[in-house]
């Protein structure tokens, strides 16, 4: 029983390590056509402008809204997700943003591609976004699924950060500066 | 006291050369103890840290902030094959700035087993009651009253009582406890008796010094003998500001079970044997999440203070290793943790106030392995044997059993796909082949072994005084010592067996 499952294992590794890397090549012949204001690609510090609009796209599918039209659900532009993203990734270690990176290419360029989308990810509509993030989570590749579960960390960690998105949680928020009890 | 002894690494301006007598890796529960008691025998002696020095005022409570504060890797470290999410500290202190509390020696038959299995010498029951003892004074450890408990802990009481299972309230390091709730992202109100509140300071006392935001990055040996250590100081940014060169007679490896072995491993440190980062075990766990219709706010009170160890027993070839305690996140670990995505997850998320969880941490026997990545950090391969997944799954079936005992609606464990359950009866046609790694997602907490002691160089890195087999001045304070797991809170085992080695260290230091 565990020899097969760690060869399957290793195999499964090995396919997603030279997924990852095959989409980082192909992400670096491929990074015009993204529309981003100066001042937000001036200020970035750990993404290149074409993976901030990776990361945005991400973002609003992974956040999406469950009460479509309700204005009081902050959206994942409202709370900055994607620069949230580029400011934390700076506080990770090189491997670490060495992978994230070339998830966000595989995302991007790759993931698409068995869905039989010829599009890149940012220029699909939201049912097909929604279709390659699915397949992401559930892929037969380890590594894969394993590393959307880091990007949808990073996601919803830029989304629930922000205490505008506490109230439907019933969520109280930090008790600094709130009186504390006397046991 | 502390405040004065600690020279932050992003301070010093220009290379620093040192000649002591010891230098302590690490200043987490092993090596702060190390760092007391050597510099209480009155030898010179200098603590490493690669985090910063941090104190209750900085402790905010946002989760994003916290998290690459206080973790290695932001919070992000995973077995390589990205199955389980390992979350270690970083930082004086290291991970007891941010663990919750529980506190529980090594179990009698634990100690038995390393000593019949693993030659293990002097550290049988009988010899480590007196430092077990030691440190639950040292840091305060009483039990947690019931008045203390939060909806979620209570939850688990119900539950257990209600199947007429075993269990029984913990024990904590805490005085003055606010019961916050925020235990993991370091505490507000100074209420944890840790290394950082209570060892450190007693170590500055002493007279030892600590370098904060100071990495070691190679130990240094020469003919068998240690000879010292080079590292790298770091200003607030990362980036290096000034290498240390320090001479020394002895060396305490206290960073931590994996980058113990790895600093080990990436100094070139003799290892005929592959010792070295070898039977690493986690404690790997995972939750199932119970939606009651009572408001539960379980990120509320002490995280956790009741547990249930109806499936735990510690004799050899046991087939119950499953611990089971409460385990609440805030926001953003709960987003994580949850299945999906978009307006479905977020869906679920609105229940984030009616839930109450339970994690099943497996008391493995799966032994991963430590090694070290091209720039020293450690890298942790650990494939899950068949005999803990069937740990793990029994764990979470039990999880959701006691979940629908203390009157939960429904019970899901966070899979991908979702395994929802609507009553107790869909336990029993639960397939529980679904429940494995990369379907349900992990964590470990506990990393132990990876610089196991005992007497034989072929089973062990270092000899049961803690000294590595073939290099000698080099020792490990840490819980990388532990040849096996210890299906519990390692804690107080390991602040106990850095007491005991630190006597040989001391020993070896003045010859
Ligand atoms: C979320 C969480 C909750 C927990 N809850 C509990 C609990 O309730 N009860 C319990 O008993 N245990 C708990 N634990 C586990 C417990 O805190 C650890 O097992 C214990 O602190 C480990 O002690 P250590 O000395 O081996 O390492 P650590 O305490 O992790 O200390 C290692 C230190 O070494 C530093 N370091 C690493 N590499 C280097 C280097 N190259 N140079 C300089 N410094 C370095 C690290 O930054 C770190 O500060 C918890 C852990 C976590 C993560
Ligand atoms: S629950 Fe108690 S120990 Fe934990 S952070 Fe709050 S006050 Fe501190």
């Amino acid at each position: 029983m565990r020899g097969p499952a760690i060869s399957r294992r290793k195999l499964l590794a090995g396919v997603g390590g030279a997924l990852l890397g095959a989409s980082a090549v192909v992400a670096l012949l491929r990074t015009s056509g993204y529309d981003v204001p100066d001042e937000i690609a001036g200020a970035l510090t750990s993404l290149e402008p074409w993976e901030y609009v990776l990361l945005q796209h991400a973002a609003r599918r992974i956040c999406a809204p469950d009460r479509p039209g309700d204005r009081s659900i902050p959206t994942a532009d409202d709370t900055n997700v994607a620069g949230f993203a580029d400011s934390y990734i700076r506080t990770m270690s090189a491997d670490l943003r060495s992978d994230l990176k070339k998830l966000i290419a595989l995302v991007e360029h790759l993931a698409p591609l068995p869905l039989g989308y010829r599009a890149r990810f940012t220029k699909l509509d939201a049912v097909a976004q929604d279709r390659v993030l699915a397949s992401l989570e559930s892929n037969d590749v380890a590594l894969l699924r394993g590393g959307f579960a880091g990007l949808k960390s990073l996601i919803f960690m830029g989304y629930y950060r922000d205490p505008r998105t506490w109230r439907m949680l019933g969520y109280d928020g930090p008790r600094v500066g709130r009186p504390v009890l006397g046991w | 006291m502390l405040a004065g002894a600690v020279i932050r690494g992003g301070t010093l301006r220009e290379d620093v050369h040192l000649d002591v007598d010891a230098v302590v890796v690490g200043t987490g529960a092993g090596g702060s103890i190390a760092l007391r008691e050597l510099a209480r025998a009155g030898l010179r002696v200098v603590g490493l840290e690669e985090g910063g020095f941090h104190t209750s005022a900085d402790f905010n409570q946002r989760e994003e902030q916290m998290l690459p504060m206080l973790f290695q890797d932001g919070g992000g470290r995973a077995s390589t094959d990205l199955a389980i999410r390992i979350l270690q500290g970083r930082g004086l202190g290291g991970s007891t700035i941010h663990n919750t509390n529980l506190c529980k020696p090594i179990p009698d038959e634990v100690l038995q087993i390393w000593a019949r299995r693993h030659g293990v010498v002097g550290a049988s029951p009988a010899e480590m009651r007196p430092y077990f003892e030691q440190i639950e004074r040292e840091l305060s450890v009483s039990e947690i009253p019931q008045n203390m408990q939060n909806a979620n802990n209570s939850a688990l009481r119900v539950g257990v009582e209600s199947l007429g299972w075993k269990g029984a309230p913990m024990k904590h390091n805490r005085i003055g406890c606010q019961a916050s709730g925020f235990c993991e992202l370091g505490c507000t109100y100074d209420a944890k008796q840790n290394a950082l509140k209570v060892v450190l300071p007693q170590a500055a006392e002493a007279g030892a010094r600590i370098y904060s935001n100071v990495e070691a990055q190679r130990i240094t040996f020469a003919n068998g003998e240690i000879t010292g250590v080079r590292a790298l100081a770091r200003g607030d940014a990362g980036q290096g500001v000034a290498n240390l060169k320090i001479r020394a007679r002895v060396v305490v490896l206290s960073a931590s079970a994996t980058g113990s072995a790895a600093l080990a491993i990436s100094s070139g440190i003799v290892d005929p044997h592959e010792q070295l980062g070898a039977g690493l075990r986690i404690h790997p766990g995972a939750v199932a999440a119970g939606i009651f219709d009572r408001d539960m706010k379980s990120y509320d009170g002490i995280p956790q203070s009741y547990e249930c160890t109806e499936l735990l027993s510690f004799e050899e070839g046991s087939d119950r290793r499953c611990w089971i305690i409460p385990a609440f996140a805030h926001p953003i670990g709960t987003a994580s943790m949850l299945p999906g995505f978009g307006a479905a997850h977020m869906s679920a998320m609105r229940t984030y106030s009616n839930l109450g969880v339970l994690t099943a941490m497996v008391h493995d026997e799966t032994q991963g392995r430590v090694s070290a990545a091209h720039d020293g950090r450690p890298k942790i391969s650990y494939s899950m044997i068949e005999s803990d997944r069937q740990q793990l799954a029994k764990g979470l079936v039990a999880c959701a059993r006691l979940l629908f005992a203390a009157g939960a609606r429904e019970v899901t464990i966070p899979a991908i796909p979702p395994i929802r359950l609507k009553n107790k009866a869909d336990l029993d046609s639960l397939d529980l082949s679904q429940i494995r790694p990369h379907s349900v997602p992990l964590t470990a907490v506990h990393p132990m072994g990876g610089m196991r002691m005992g007497e034989d160089p072929k089973t062990s890195a270092v000899k049961s005084t803690g000294e590595h087999h073939h290099v000698r001045g080099l020792f490990a304070c840490v819980g990388g010592l532990f040849p096996t797991s210890i299906g519990g809170p390692p804690q107080i085992g390991i602040y106990s067996t850095a007491l005991r080695i630190s006597k040989h260290v001391i020993e070896r230091a003045r010859r």
